[in-house]
């Protein structure tokens, strides 16, 4: 079972691996050397109710994963990120308890070398759910939660200091962040709700994405955004009923859908590959897009009902895995975007290698 | 707890214990790290199979020290019972669980295709054993254990027990079942499967017995220490263990090691060596029925019967025509000629050199099939040489395999199903069940039959309901447990239904999963049930959004309806302020009008009067304030606006109806707000209104300034 070669030429090799812990989220390490690869894995291991965020090494033949460095979290991770700063790699985690973990690792060895947090007791968030997204570059976190709060992180070697950009009050709730640039970040919520966020203009978002859904069609849940770097005006979102969409915040009032089950009527050009939830979604840097500018661009999404698949607006989508079980989560590595990894519900990570 | 009580013995270990019980008496201590005496002891099941031990200190001991932090009042420990499986470790028993669901539910799947079709005439029963043999198949490639790592390329000629990957009692017991059971088209070469299932599980016995195999990895770690092999009286005892039993190419390979190979002396013992030789030919060339098992083994390969017998008869005379031969008296050798006479006794089948050589009844079952019997045919007559061979040997101790055995010969369908539940556990019982209907038609009417003892199920539903059940009890296998009560006809969907009721509903991530199943199984009912709790669970939590959001999805009318009431007191409040930013996305979660959102649907129309009314106040303009006049009729007319907001909303719009340059209102429309004031000052008898908060003379003022604009309106018509 540890790996399973799928020799078809358009089809990817596969190597699934057996972690025997739950992986709550999954991430690559930025590459430093080409002949070191690493992943970061947050797992769950029930037998002992213990929960780390592990760095493993990518060894060759046969394709596996081996721990390298770990770090045992308090609590159960809900959201994970990994970026560079300074010759540094950082690893941004943020736990179900309402708690902001930073680590950084060399990235010669690496191995985790020192560590900052927000602890819960500081109240960044209540619980239950947050989600973080680490700068490019690292130097600052927002982090949103269910309770409502928007909270900018910046990061120090030695400390954490945070403000508090907005609190809804739990009258709205926030399920996933990315930043766009520097000052400026997306959110998104229940319904199918965006917004967007400007660090200089405090009291509330800049910007919120109102959508005219179809009657018949209840919008769900925003899991996922995902912003192009050379497109910054375009929101990429994936969420409940397998539906992706995307926001362009020059034409505000009709999302651009890529897939759902609600995009049916009306909308016949569009294909939904997945009618659960979709959990992670994310730009494919690895496919050229054919299309024009106008287009949006391909994206990878992975979903509760075991699809791993890019899809691109106007064209059939392209399956790369079907699973038995949940896909939660997913990372392109920057470096070799041919390389994906995911984590698998039945406690397993998969490792793609598309040709 | 009956029978069981529990005592403090020495540094506070439990002990339990039961008059009947007292003689296998176990005691585990316990480590919770109070000090002694506990005054309080409460046990309870956890989840799983775990009990949850809550100790309390007794106050008095706790309180000269209670300045120091680690002396606490109590602790909660959770316990697990019974050590599990040694040979498989909990996580290695999950990945089991989760291989097996996809050749579960494809068997099912092609099962209920077929009872579709209702056709069972011979054709698709052929397809229905090919389709068995598959499922399990996928099974026992899942047992496999893990990979160890690759051999080395270059072989030790002493090297003559091969390691390939660690044997499980589990796949050995699934490979029983499937040789019996599944593989109908191999029941004609039924022992020579069994001869290879003992060549791959044989080290297994060694736990409880001596075996062969550990006679042979005992003999190999001396090996190296022997200087002439063939003086040793093990080395042939070793030699006729494995030979009695099969193993052909081990036994080959430690003939070549005998002495008479070596360059120096092959000279002076050319005889000895031809003898030798000859045997090594003889036990290479054994005639044995082709099966795809056997491929790459030592022996000869025969397709069909008759060509089979016809070997086999030729290659008994071969060895009877060794064993009289004159050469016997020439060889000098005393250990090395008795030794390969015992050799071709075993191959001939003498009963006594076999049972001396082999160790335990199933190795000489197994050597009775290669040598004496080998057209053996039926089970019951295999059940009745498996009867001689225990008498032969009785066994001393018993291992669960040969348990399984003993039971699948006696050919009692119930008898080997508890005998697995036992031994086994509930996944091989689940599974293998498949398998047992399979077996025969018979076997399939005693495990479909619904019984009154078992509240109206079946056997096969019984055991599935049991994994379920076992399943269901681990925060990462439950989601699996569906696919296995779903195909429970009677109290699948009842266990299901509890089990999604049962879940948390604080996690999202675990909420939209457990909705998921339900959407899979067409539970709409249920995953609304469950939206209803999540609903009420964020509300109550202050996540008002997310609450307002699942009540939404769960078209719960009445609740939002209540929820509404709390939400319009701090709307009240908090709408002329700063904080209605807050309010705006609570708003857009609402969504359209056309979804039910409990009378917050007027929250719409009263954003879009205030946002209208904040332009007439920042800036002068005719627009904004006609567009805030629309929006105050429609909220007035609009029944879901509440009673209590009408006064608020007019005394917040007198700008509007003292508008310098033109009345904004028509006389009808005047005429409209009139009318709900009129209904207000009746209202306001009634004895639970409240009176909005707004100074003493805003009626008034509403009043006049209606009055006001309803003159100008008269007078421009």
């Amino acid at each position: 079972m540890a790996a399973t070669a799928m020799l078809e030429p358009e089809r990817p090799i596969v190597h699934r691996l057996p972690q025997h812990k739950y992986i709550d989220a999954v991430r690559w390490l930025p590459q430093l050397s080409p002949f070191d690869r690493f992943a970061v894995l947050a797992t769950f291991d029930t037998d002992s109710g213990s929960s780390s965020i592990e760095i493993h090494s990518l060894k060759p033949n046969p394709l596996s994963l081996q721990s390298h460095s770990s770090f045992s979290s308090s609590s159960r991770v809900s959201s994970l990120r990994a970026s560079q700063f300074l010759q540094k790699t950082v690893v941004a985690a943020s736990t179900a308890a309402g708690s902001l973990h930073i680590l950084f690792s060399d990235p010669a060895d690496a191995r985790f070398e020192s560590e900052v947090s927000v602890p819960e007791e500081e109240g960044l968030h209540s619980v239950p759910g947050s989600c973080v997204d680490l700068m490019d570059g690292g130097v600052e976190c927002v982090t949103v939660g269910e309770d409502g709060r928007v909270n900018l992180v910046s990061i120090g070697n030695s400390n954490l200091s945070y403000r508090r950009l907005f609190d809804s009050g739990g009258l709205v709730s926030y399920t996933a962040a990315k930043w766009a640039s520097p000052v400026e970040f997306a959110t998104g919520g229940y319904g199918f709700s965006l917004q967007w966020w400007d660090q200089r203009k405090p009291g509330g978002p800049v910007s919120q994405f109102k959508a005219n859904w179809d009657q018949n069609f209840s919008a769900g849940i925003v899991h996922s955004i995902d912003i192009h770097p050379s497109r910054k005006h375009t929101c990429l979102a994936g969420g409940s009923l397998g539906t992706v969409f995307a926001w362009d915040l020059r034409w505000q009032q009709q999302p651009i859908m890529l897939s759902g089950a609600g995009a049916g009527a009306g909308n016949t050009g569009v294909q939904s590959i997945s009618e659960s939830e979709v959990w992670d979604v994310q730009y494919d840097r690895c496919i050229k897009s054919s299309a024009t500018s106008t287009r949006i661009l391909p994206a990878m999404i992975c979903s509760e009902d075991g699809i791993l698949a890019v899809i691109e607006q106007g064209e059939e989508p392209i399956e790369l895995l079907a699973e038995p079980c949940a896909i939660n989560s997913f990372d392109i590595d920057r470096h070799n975007p041919s390389d994906v990894i995911c984590s698998l519900e039945w406690e397993a990570v998969a490792i793609l290698t598309r040709q | 707890m009956p029978g069981v009580a529990s005592d403090t013995v020495g540094n506070g270990a439990l002990v339990p214990f039961s008059d009947d019980t007292k003689d296998s008496l176990a005691v585990y201590p316990l480590h919770h790290g109070l000090a002694p005496p506990i005054s309080r002891l409460a046990i309870s099941w956890s989840r799983g199979n775990s009990l949850r031990v809550s100790l309390f200190a007794s106050p008095s001991s706790s309180e000269p020290s209670s300045t120091s932090d680690d002396q606490s009042g109590g602790k909660v420990l959770e316990v697990k019972l019974g050590v599990g499986d040694p040979e498989i470790s909990d996580s290695r028993w999950r990945q089991i669980a989760y291989g097996s669901v996809a050749p579960f539910a494809l068997l099912q799947s092609r099962r209920s295709a077929l009872s579709a079709m209702m056709n069972s005439s011979s054709p698709y029963q052929m397809d229905w054993w090919e389709h068995m043999l598959e499922y399990s198949k996928d099974i026992t490639s899942l047992l496999g254990g893990p990979k160890l790592p690759p051999s080395p390329i270059i072989e030790e000629p002493t090297d003559i027990v091969k390691k390939g990957e660690e044997p499980t009692c589990l796949k050995a017991a699934w490979e029983l079942l499937e040789i019996f059971y599944a593989d109908k088209q191999s029941q004609a070469w039924l022992p020579e499967r069994l001869v290879d299932w003992l060549a791959d599980y044989d080290s297994l016995f060694s736990s409880t017995q001596e075996t062969v195999y550990g006679k042979l990895a005992l003999f190999q770690k001396e090996l190296v220490n022997i200087q002439v092999i063939e003086d040793d009286p093990r080395y042939w005892q070793v030699m006729s263990s494995a030979l009695s039993v099969g193993w052909l190419d081990i036994v080959v390979k430690m003939l070549r090691l005998h002495g008479s190979y070596q360059q120096d002396q092959l000279s002076n013992r050319e005889l000895e060596n031809g003898l030798v030789e000859a045997v090594a030919v003889l036990i290479s060339k054994t005639p044995r029925l082709c099966h795809e098992s056997t491929i790459g083994k030592l022996g000869e390969l025969f397709k069909s019967k008759p060509d089979f017998i016809k070997a086999w008869e030729k290659w008994r005379s071969q060895i009877t025509k060794l064993d009289c031969s004159p050469f016997w008296i020439q060889c000098d050798n005393r250990r090395t000629r008795e030794g390969l006479r015992n050799l071709l006794q075993i191959m001939l089948g003498n009963t006594e050199s076999l049972c001396s050589a082999t160790c335990y009844w199933i190795e000489l079952y197994i050597s009775h099939f290669l040598y004496i019997r080998p057209f053996t045919m039926g089970i019951e007559s295999m059940y009745n040489l498996a009867q001689k061979c225990i008498q032969l040997k009785p066994p001393s101790s018993n291992h669960k395999l040969t348990g399984l055995m003993i039971v699948i010969l006696e050919e009692n369908t119930e008898v080997v199903l508890a005998e697995s539940s036992r031994e086994f556990g509930p996944w091989l019982v689940a599974h293998a069940i498949e398998l047992l209907t399979a077996g025969s038609e018979q076997a399939e009417i005693v495990l479909h039959e619904e019984r009154d003892n078992l509240g109206g199920i079946s056997m096969i539903e019984l055991h599935r309901l049991v994994y379920a059940q076992v399943l269901s009890t681990h925060e990462l296998t439950w989601q699996i447990a569906p696919i296995y009560l779903t195909s429970c006809m009677k109290q699948g969907m009842g266990l299901l239904e509890n089990l999604l009721y049962r879940q948390s509903v604080q996690h999202n991530d675990l909420l939209l999963k457990n909705i998921e199943i339900c959407r899979l199984y067409q539970l709409d009912h249920i995953s609304s049930d469950i939206m209803k709790v999540a609903g009420v669970y964020h509300w109550k939590h202050g996540h008002k959004g997310a609450g307002v959001y699942w009540l939404q999805q769960s078209q719960d009318t009445s609740r939002l309806n209540r929820i509404a009431q709390q939400l319009f007191d701090s709307v009240g409040k908090s709408i002329s302020d700063e904080s209605f930013k807050q309010w705006e996305g609570l708003i857009e979660l609402l969504g359209s009008e056309s979804k039910p959102a409990g009378g917050l649907e007027f929250l719409h129309k009263y954003r879009d009067f205030k946002k209208s009314l904040q332009q007439v106040y920042s800036g002068k303009s005719m627009d904004a304030a006609r567009q805030a006049v629309v929006s105050l009729l429609l909220l007035m007319k609009n029944p879901s606006t509440p009673q209590r907001f009408w006064l608020p909303l007019l005394y917040d719009s007198l700008k509007l109806f003292n508008w310098q340059e033109c009345p904004l209102l028509n006389v009808s429309e005047i005429n409209l707000l009139l009318n709900k004031l009129q209904e207000l000052s009746s209202a306001r008898l009634h004895p639970h209104f409240s009176e909005p908060n707004l100074p003493a003379e805003a009626l008034s003022s509403i009043r006049l300034a209606l009055a006001t604009n309803l003159g100008r309106a008269i007078l421009d018509e």
